[in-house]
């Protein structure tokens, strides 16, 4: 009713509003939309619309937006502006920015630019990396030679400078550099054996240990090792010898083996358990190499299956000794008496048979064994070989005759009569025609057969054409695979035409 | 809108009404609920959403109404050149359309609409007096 209320002349009062879903501009989700005005009736529908008029931002500074719209832009504005690098121009880029969606942040973002160079210097700057340079807690004992040298060594000359665009960023690197230090390179320290043993009161000895770990700077440590352990001052090599001292220091002076078991994981990436300390321990004091159970296999085939005792390796006169000894037994006692049998690994594998044995090195090529052909009376009869016909082609059944009977396979009868048909046709006539009168009927005869001859022949003529029409794919396909596998010297196409001419005075002779 | 003038007709029946049941006292429009989209499936899964959602409120729902569907046709030359028989390709685009009418309050439409989405799917909502 509200809708008639303007009456005739003028247009009906619009007393709608209409509404639009679109997707929010900015939004990560697709699907986050708002509903936004599209008509300019002057109805008001409190609390439907999401915002004003649909060319606004959606931000809480919009109101504010607007109303500066021809002036400066507002102060929080500026500078949130100016944080993102975007240009100071009086232009609102906040309006064009976007919320990442959450699929595209993870995967995406955030590629380490591979191409990116870092700055190169001024020309009246060096820069030095020293990152690697360790500084000797103690600078007493150091003299200022050594220490320029050891600077100097571990310095790298730099001439690009990668500077970090964010103070945040660049705190965040010089932090990471002091926690990982030198042991980024090293995955495990090379003592952790030491380590995993060590007493967790000695915290002395532990520094020392984490710096003897890393490992690259000799001098500063070299000068502590030689302070504390007096009684060996051994070259940095001999790393097993130094484990042996420590553990025995340890077994002297330090705690009970209990600690081992809390401490495994020092590293926390490698935890020895306590039997293999114990062992390595063992292994460490006795020089031994050899438990109770350990047999190699020419214990087995000599018999000593007792166990043996852990003897000293490293005496050479001992194992001349004992190799004198296997000698002997090895010459006087006979194989046979051992169970054990050991088995040499190639026979195992000739005994499967697999599809490459060879059975023989003659190419089938070359080689043809026997080739099986069909039974009956191939042999006996006379071999017609056309010029051009390939051994492919002599395995064919011929089909001859109205009733297209293989004729070669048949009981034979009147060999003589079909003898004659069919090998020589042109001289069947002649043969019959001679015994009659020869005078007159020469002339005539004559005519009558160069006619049947040529008659033959262009009959002949036409088949062969007909007939390469047909076969003319066989042919071919005939000689691709001739071409592969047999003797280059045959030609297939002119063989096949061979073929056809004799199927063809098959036919026609079996016609008449 | 001559639809709204329809309406408009019938509002003072539709008043009538609302009068008697009167428990309802926030403001009530007839609210015109198009929906568009190219993909059928799609647009009749939204528009069984939002009549169930509005039945569930109780409201009174014109059930979907389907408008004739727009078929747009785009006959062109396959070829890319004038060379050949002239082959023609018959593209079509389809637009489905659905109308559903309430009569509620806004808010409550904006709740109802606000939960049922698909996307690819057009929804334009006209908010006139009852």
């Amino acid at each position: 009713m509200a809708g008639r209320g303007a009456g005739g002349g003028g247009r009906k009062t619009r007393n709608f509003a209409t509404f639009r879903l679109f997707p929010r501009a900015g939004a990560a989700d697709p699907n986050d939309r708002v509903f936004v005005r599209v008509d300019n009736n002057d109805y008001n529908v409190p609390g439907f619309a999401d915002e004003d008029p649909f060319d606004s931002n959606f931000t809480a500074d919009a109101a504010d937006l607007h109303s500066f719209a021809s002036g400066p832009l507002p102060e929080h504005v500026r500078r949130e502006i100016l944080e993102l690098g975007l240009p100071d121009d009086g232009y609102n880029y906040l309006s064009h920015l976007r919320e990442l969606r959450p699929a595209a942040s993870a995967a995406s973002s955030f590629v380490p630019n591979s191409t990116a160079r870092p700055e190169p210097l001024p020309l009246d700057v060096k820069a030095y990396d020293a990152s690697r340079v360790r500084v000797a807690p103690s600078a007493d004992d150091l003299d200022e030679g050594k220490t320029m040298c050891k600077v100097a060594a571990k310095t790298a000359p730099l001439r690009r400078v990668q500077r970090a665009l964010d103070p945040d960023v660049a705190r965040l690197l010089d932090e990471s550099d002091f926690s990982h230090g030198g042991s980024e390179d090293e995955g495990l320290e090379e003592d952790f054996v030491i380590m995993a043993n060590q007493a967790e009161g000695d915290d002395e000895v532990e520094e020392e240990e984490e710096e003897l770990g890393n490992g690259i700077f000799s001098d500063v440590e070299e000068e502590k090792e030689e302070e504390e352990f007096e009684d060996e001052p051994k070259p940095r090599v001999r790393r097993l010898l130094d484990e042996q001292f420590d553990l025995l220091a340890l077994e002297e002076y330090g705690d009970s083996d209990d600690d081992d078991d809390d401490r495994g994981g020092r590293d926390g990436d490698y935890e020895l358990p306590s039997e293999a300390i114990e062992e390595l321990k063992l292994f460490c004091d006795q020089n031994g190499c050899v438990d109770e159970d350990y047999r190699t296999p020419a214990d087995f085939v000599r018999g000593r299956l007792e166990s043996t005792t852990a003897d000293e390796v490293d005496e050479s006169a001992n194992v001349i000794q004992k190799c004198a000894e296997y000698a002997e037994r090895y010459l006087n006692e006979p194989a046979e008496e051992k169970e054990t049998v050991l088995v040499s690994e190639s026979s195992d594998e000739s005994e499967v048979w697999d599809c490459e044995t060879i059975v023989s090195t003659y190419s089938n090529l070359d080689n043809h064994p026997g080739k099986i052909e069909t039974p009956g009376n191939r042999r006996k009869r006379l071999p017609r070989v056309f010029p051009g016909e390939t051994a492919t082609t002599n395995d064919l059944i011929k089909l001859h005759g109205k009733e297209k009977l293989p004729v070669d396979y048949l009981p034979q009868r009147k060999r003589n009569g079909e003898k004659e048909k069919k090998v020589k046709p042109a001289e069947a006539f002649n043969a019959e025609k001679v015994k009659k009168e020869v005078h007159k009927e020469t002339k005539e005869e004559k005519k009558a057969r160069k006619a049947a001859v040529k008659e033959e022949k262009r009959e002949a003529r036409k088949a062969k054409k007909e007939l390469k029409g047909l076969y003319k794919s066989e042919t071919q396909k005939a000689q691709k695979v001739a071409a592969v596998t047999g003797p280059s010297s045959i030609r297939l196409i002119e063989a096949c035409y061979g073929h056809c001419n004799s199927s063809t005075a098959m036919l026609t002779e079996g016609e008449q | 809108m001559a639809a709204a003038a329809v309406y408009g007709a019938g509002g003072a029946m539709k008043g009538g009404k609302l009068g008697m049941e009167g428990a309802v006292d926030m403001q009530l429009n007839r609210i015109r609920i198009t929906l568009s989209s190219k993909n059928v499936k799609n647009l009749e899964k939204v528009c069984a959403d939002l009549v169930k959602g509005a039945k569930a409120k109780e409201l009174r729902v014109k059930g979907p109404v389907r408008i004739p569907t727009k078929v747009l046709h785009i006959t062109t030359r396959k070829s890319p050149c004038g060379e050949g028989t002239n082959t023609w390709d018959r593209f079509e685009f389809r637009i489905h359309k659905r109308v559903i009418d309430l009569i509620s309050s806004p808010e409550v439409v904006k709740q109802i609409t606000s939960i049922t989405i698909e996307p690819g799917v057009e929804v334009e909502v006209t908010i006139a007096d009852v």
